[in-house]
C-alpha cells in the first residue's frame, strides 16, 4: 500500500465511520473498485482497518472528554456505591450493558466474519440491506411519532418530545449493543445499526447518535489494542499506516461534529438512499468487470 | 431486585469469570479461538476479565443494603 493509498483510506474510513453508511464495507469495496494492488485478504489489512478504527475512536473520545471523564468517575463511584444516583451514573452502566453483548459476539464471531471479510461483492450486498434497514428504522420511528399526541411545529420541537439517552432501559440498551455486532459483516454500519436502534427505544435522533458514538468508543479501542501489536510485528510500512489514521480521526472528528448537528432535525432516509444506490452500483461494476 | 442470595451468585460467577480469564491468558483453554496453536489468547483474556468485572459491579447491586428511614420533618 502506498502513502497515497493508505491516506485516502483514512479519510475515507473516518468519514465513513460515524455516518451510518458502513466504513467496512466501503474499506472492502473502494479498492476492490480502483482495482488497487493491495489484497483485502492480506494479513496485514485488518491491523491497518484496526489503526483507522482507533484514529476514529481517539477523535470521539476528543469531542467527548469532559463527558468520559464523568462516565468513568460516575461508573466508579456506582460500582462501589452499589447504587445509581445521577444520570452520568446509569449512563456509564447503561454503556457497560451495551458494550458486553458486542464484545461477546465480536470475540466469538470474530474467525467467521474474517471469512466474510475478503468479499466485495458481501460488502455490496450487505450495504444495500444497510440501506433497507435505515429506512425501516424511519418508517418505524414515523410510526412512533404518529402515536405521540402533542403536535409541534418543527421537527426541532418535534424531537424533543423523545427521550434523552440517560433514560433508555438497560434492556434496550443491551440490545442496542448486540445490535453493534451487526457491524462485524462488511456493508451494515455500526452507527447506522446503534442509532436506529436508539430510535426504537424512543431516543431522540440526536440522542441515539450521541449513545451510538459513546457505545462505539470502548468497543473500537479494544479491538485496537488487541490488534495493533500484529500490524507492528508483520514489518507492514507503520509511517503510511499512521498517517492515514491521523487523517481518520481528523475526518471522524469533523464527520461527529457534522451529524451530531444534523441529526437535531435529520433522518437516517437520506443515508438509507445512499447505501441502496451504492451497494447496487457496485454489484453491476463488480458483476460486469468495469 | 435485591437479595443475598443473587449477589452471592453474581460474586461466584465473576470468580468463575476470572479464573476463565487467567486460563485464556495462559493458553490452557482453547475453545472457540481463531488460532489454536497461539500460546496466549489475549482477547478472550479482556473479554472475561470485563465479564468478571460486570459480573461484581451487579452483585453490590445485587445486595440488599442498610435500610434508610426518611423523615418529613428534620430531627432537632
Amino acid at each position: 500500500m502506498t502513502l497515497a493509498q493508505a491516506l485516502f483510506m483514512g479519510l475515507l474510513q473516518g468519514a465513513t465511520e460515524l455516518f451510518p453508511v458502513s466504513s467496512l464495507g466501503h474499506a472492502v469495496l473502494i479498492p476492490s473498485l480502483l482495482k488497487w494492488s493491495f489484497k483485502q485478504s492480506d494479513p496485514s489489512f485488518l491491523p491497518f482497518l484496526v489503526l483507522l478504527h482507533i484514529g476514529t475512536a481517539t477523535a470521539l473520545l476528543v469531542l467527548y472528554r469532559q463527558e468520559w471523564v464523568g462516565i468513568i468517575r460516575g461508573f466508579f463511584a456506582a460500582a462501589i456505591r452499589g447504587q445509581i444516583q445521577n444520570d452520568t451514573e446509569r449512563l456509564s452502566m447503561l454503556l457497560l450493558v451495551g458494550t458486553i453483548p458486542a464484545a461477546i459476539l465480536g470475540v466469538f464471531l470474530e474467525s467467521k466474519i474474517k471469512t466474510l471479510f475478503a468479499s466485495p461483492s458481501v460488502a455490496a450486498a450487505f450495504l444495500i440491506v444497510n440501506g433497507l434497514l435505515m429506512i425501516g428504522f424511519e418508517v418505524l420511528r414515523r410510526r412512533a411519532e404518529r402515536r405521540t399526541p402533542v403536535t409541534a411545529s418543527s421537527r426541532a420541537e418535534q424531537e424533543e418530545h423523545f427521550a434523552q439517552a440517560e433514560r433508555i432501559s438497560f434492556r434496550a440498551a443491551a440490545i442496542v449493543g448486540a445490535c453493534q455486532a451487526l457491524a462485524f459483516l462488511p456493508g451494515i454500519s455500526r452507527s447506522g445499526v446503534t442509532i436506529g436502534g436508539g430510535l426504537l427505544a424512543g431516543l431522540r435522533h440526536q440522542e441515539a447518535a450521541r449513545f451510538s458514538f459513546l457505545l462505539a468508543t470502548p468497543v473500537i479501542l479494544a479491538a485496537g489494542v488487541v490488534e495493533v501489536p500484529q500490524l507492528f510485528s508483520s514489518g507492514v510500512p507503520v509511517g503510511e499506516y499512521l498517517a492515514g489514521a491521523v487523517l481518520s480521526g481528523i475526518a471522524a472528528y469533523a464527520s461527529a461534529r457534522f451529524l451530531l448537528r444534523y441529526f437535531r432535525s435529520g433522518r437516517l432516509d437520506p443515508y438509507g438512499i445512499y447505501c441502496i444506490a451504492a451497494g447496487l452500483v457496485s454489484l453491476a461494476l463488480l458483476h460486469f468487470n468495469l | 431486585m435485591k437479595s443475598t442470595g443473587l449477589a452471592i451468585g453474581l460474586g461466584v460467577l465473576g470468580v468463575v469469570f476470572l479464573i476463565i480469564a487467567v486460563l485464556y491468558a495462559f493458553g490452557v483453554l482453547q475453545i472457540a479461538v481463531s488460532d489454536p496453536h497461539a500460546s496466549h489468547h489475549y482477547t478472550h483474556t479482556i473479554l472475561f476479565v470485563v465479564l468478571a468485572v460486570a459480573s461484581f459491579v451487579a452483585a453490590n447491586f445485587a445486595r440488599p443494603k442498610g435500610t434508610v428511614y426518611v423523615t418529613d420533618r428534620p430531627r432537632r
